[in-house]
């Protein structure tokens, strides 16, 4: 069983929107299991312990405090250990500039953070049953913002 | 000027020098032509005395004749006494003749020849002494005597007239040998003297009219002087000029005056020079000057100066090579008061800098609307739609209101806090330009609004646009905010239509761009049948936040027009607006053919 869970973690400092992450997942019903994380040093001292289990779909909240998401998807990026991690940045704006920076960086898709609980969960079951390895090769920078 | 001035000059020396050597010429024939003449007049006076003397000689001895004549006659020797004299006279003549004839041997000769016949006729008279007209008249010999008397008198006679015909001949000769000379020379002179006189008036007036040019380039040489100077003081610079080869300098009196003194006050040279400059320049300037010397050549150079009143100017100086007409180097320079200059640049600077502040103060905001308020806001919405979800069952029919009421405030806030983004990012620097089929872009605001259309069935009618150069982004987003602006204001008596009809204009020829400073314009027009608005509120409804309706009616934030002109801004174009109340409205684009 527990095989078959898709793992998956949050990094966001909004106390609100992790709570709203959870209770997305809870009420899709599909087989996962989430993690959350406060800020960004958080989760990369998670990810680097040696007791951690690498998440299928990691979301990076970009404007966090220590450690900015950027800054993780650096590490992460620079990290061979962390190949098979899709990454979605989930972030309340969507500036040009910082969809550019993430993209370049090598991030899988952009989203932006919904303002209805009814698209949140659209969103997520969307982003988290998305076959990325397939997904990849096909990313542009046209589909890289999820438009739902 | 100078030139043609200085050939003048050459030609004048060349005539002065001619005349003088005419003149010189003349003198020295005229000095010989007297001596002639004189020399002619000593010939005459000798012949003359010859001449006299020859005849006296002949006198005497006619008196000598007649002398003897009286005696024999009356046997009285009282009658002989001139024939005594008469003997000494012509002694004394012929001493003078053979001082006169010492240069004429033929004469010399004949007077000889005269002095024999002489003594032969004084021989006679001896013997004719002897005999008396009383007593020896029949005597035959002083007959012969007589007769032989009479025969030596002619011979003499005959050699004195062929002596004076030869003195005659001679002089004769002389005289028109003499004449030869004398009868070309005068007129030749004369005519000589007078065309120097003739090319020395024209070397005078030649020297007249080259004085009057050079007083009159003279005074257009004060008067340009004068306006140097002036521009000088006008926009404040000085000239200087630098002999190179002698190291000796001019300043103007304007430099002196940058340097805040009077004209003239201190001797113009380097070192006097830099006791004005500032002392943190003047390494530098001695550099820059080192340079100058070595290179014979000053690129632009600043540097600051201390004025006597403490006063710091900012000048710079410039200058170049030149060999002037003597062929001598000199270094022309101008040294101008770029204090002002200076100034305005910091300004200019600081307002950069203000400017650049504020623009980042500007796009800090932007964030702080873009993510900042959007978040608050979205938990809002996102907590509203886990209420309605969730607790839809425990509210009360007026909690239920509320929590509507609470979403549209919500929904609002949304459209502004996104309208007011999307102004400001219209405002942005990075516009790129490309060229864009318009057909596309109408296009993609068409789908942009593709709910809305197909909501309200509304009708678009288009031309056909060609492909012009824009931010097509912008020309997009243009497009579908006067679509939906049409849409929103719609009629609710008839299905909203909307005709897109596009053309090629000169400014010249459309009454509403004659500012405009391009000479062709795309002029798209947007016409509507919906609500319009009365002409009075064409300009004010491009003012941002600015609505003709209450929001209960109509959603406008008041944005969405204010975007247009600012994208048509952008383009450099224009855009008008123009409606009936309950019939329509309609808006003029304009955007430049040529950028």
């Amino acid at each position: 069983m527990k095989k078959d869970f898709i793992h998956i973690i949050l990094a966001d400092d909004d106390e609100d929107d992790r709570m709203f992450f959870t209770d997305a997942f809870d009420e899709l019903k599909i087989g996962t299991k989430v993690k959350t994380f406060n800020d960004g040093i958080y989760l990369m001292d998670y990810l680097n312990s040696n007791n951690c289990e690498l998440p299928h779909v990691l979301f990076l909240d970009l404007n966090m405090p220590r450690k900015s998401g950027l800054e993780c998807l650096y590490e992460i990026k620079a990290n061979p250990k962390f190949n098979d991690i899709a990454i979605a940045i989930y972030s309340t704006s969507a500036s040009e500039e910082d969809i550019e920076k993430t993209f370049v960086q090598g991030a899988n898709i952009y989203i932006k953070k919904p303002s209805s609980f009814k698209v949140l969960k659209k969103v997520l079951s969307e982003v988290v049953t998305t076959n990325w390895q397939y997904h990849t090769n096909g990313l542009n920078k046209d589909n890289f913002l999820l438009r739902l | 000027m100078p030139y043609r001035l200085h050939k003048k000059l050459w030609f004048v020396k060349t005539v002065v020098y001619v005349c003088a050597f005419v003149i010189l010429l003349v003198g020295g024939m005229t000095y010989k032509n007297i001596q002639s003449l004189s020399q002619a007049s000593n010939l005459v006076t000798h012949t003359y005395k010859i001449n006299v003397e020859l005849e006296q000689v002949l006198s005497y001895l006619k008196d000598a004749e007649t002398a003897q004549r009286g005696s024999i006659i009356t046997n009285d020797p009282l009658y002989l006494e001139p024939y005594y004299s008469g003997r000494d006279s012509i002694n004394n003549s012929f001493a003078e003749l053979r001082e006169l004839l010492k240069n004429n041997p033929t004469q010399l000769n004949n007077l000889k020849e005269l002095n024999k016949l002489i003594d032969v006729r004084i021989a006679c008279f001896q013997k004719s002494f002897r005999f008396s007209a009383v007593s020896d008249l029949g005597n035959p010999v002083f007959k012969e005597n007589f007769w032989a008397g009479k025969q030596a008198m002619d011979a003499v006679r005959d050699k004195v007239k062929h002596m004076i015909a030869l003195e005659n001949k001679l002089l004769e000769e002389q005289q028109s040998e003499l004449k030869e000379n004398l009868k070309v020379t005068p007129i030749f002179l004369y005519m000589v003297l007078l065309m120097c006189l003739l090319l020395m008036y024209g070397a005078y007036a030649k020297i007249i009219s080259n004085l009057k040019k050079l007083k009159k380039s003279n005074i257009e040489l004060e008067m340009f002087k004068e306006s140097a100077n002036l521009s000088e003081i006008v926009s404040n610079y000085g000239n200087w000029v630098w002999n190179i080869d002698e190291n000796t300098y001019i300043y103007s009196d304007n430099l002196y005056r940058l340097l805040g003194e009077e004209p003239n006050a201190f001797h113009p040279s380097i070192e006097n020079l830099l006791k004005f400059v500032h002392p943190k320049d003047i390494k530098k300037l001695n550099k820059d000057i080192k340079k100058m010397m070595e290179n014979e050549n000053l690129p632009y150079t600043y540097f600051r100066i201390v004025q006597k009143n403490g006063k710091i100017r900012h000048l710079k100086s410039f200058a170049k090579k030149v060999i002037n007409t003597d062929g001598k180097k000199q270094l022309i320079g101008t040294t101008s008061d770029v204090t002002e200059e200076v100034k305005s640049f910091r300004l200019l600077e600081e307002h950069n800098l203000t400017l650049e502040r504020n623009n980042k103060e500007l796009s800090a905001f932007n964030y702080v609307a873009s993510h900042d308020l959007q978040e608050p806001l979205r938990k809002i919405q996102t907590f509203l739609s886990r209420l309605e979800e969730k607790e839809a069952e425990n509210l009360s029919e007026p909690g239920l209101k509320y929590v509507d009421r609470i979403k549209t405030s919500a929904t609002r806030m949304r459209l502004l806090i996104d309208d007011l983004l999307q102004f400001s990012r219209t405002n942005k620097a990075d516009k790129v330009f490309e060229k864009s089929n318009l057909n596309l872009l109408l296009e993609g605001a068409k789908q942009d609004l593709a709910e809305a259309i197909s909501n309200e069935k509304a009708i678009i009618n288009a031309n056909e646009f060609p492909i012009v150069k824009v931010i097509p982004f912008q020309i997009q987003q243009l497009f579908a905010n006067l679509i939906g602006n049409s849409i929103k204001y719609r009629s609710l008596e008839r299905t909203p239509e909307i005709t897109i009809t596009y053309s090629k204009v000169k400014a010249s020829e459309e009454s509403n761009i004659k500012k405009g400073k391009k000479d062709n314009y795309h002029k798209i027009t947007f016409i509507d049948n919906g609500i319009g608005f009365d002409n009075a509120y064409a300009k004010k409804i491009f003012v941002l936040f600015n609505r003709l309706h209450n929001k209960d009616e109509y959603s406008g934030t008041g944005i969405g027009l204010s975007i247009c002109k600012k994208i048509i801004e952008n383009h450099k174009g224009f855009i008008i607006a123009k409606g009936k109340p309950g019939i329509g409205a309609k808006f003029t684009i304009y955007l430049p053919a040529k950028l």
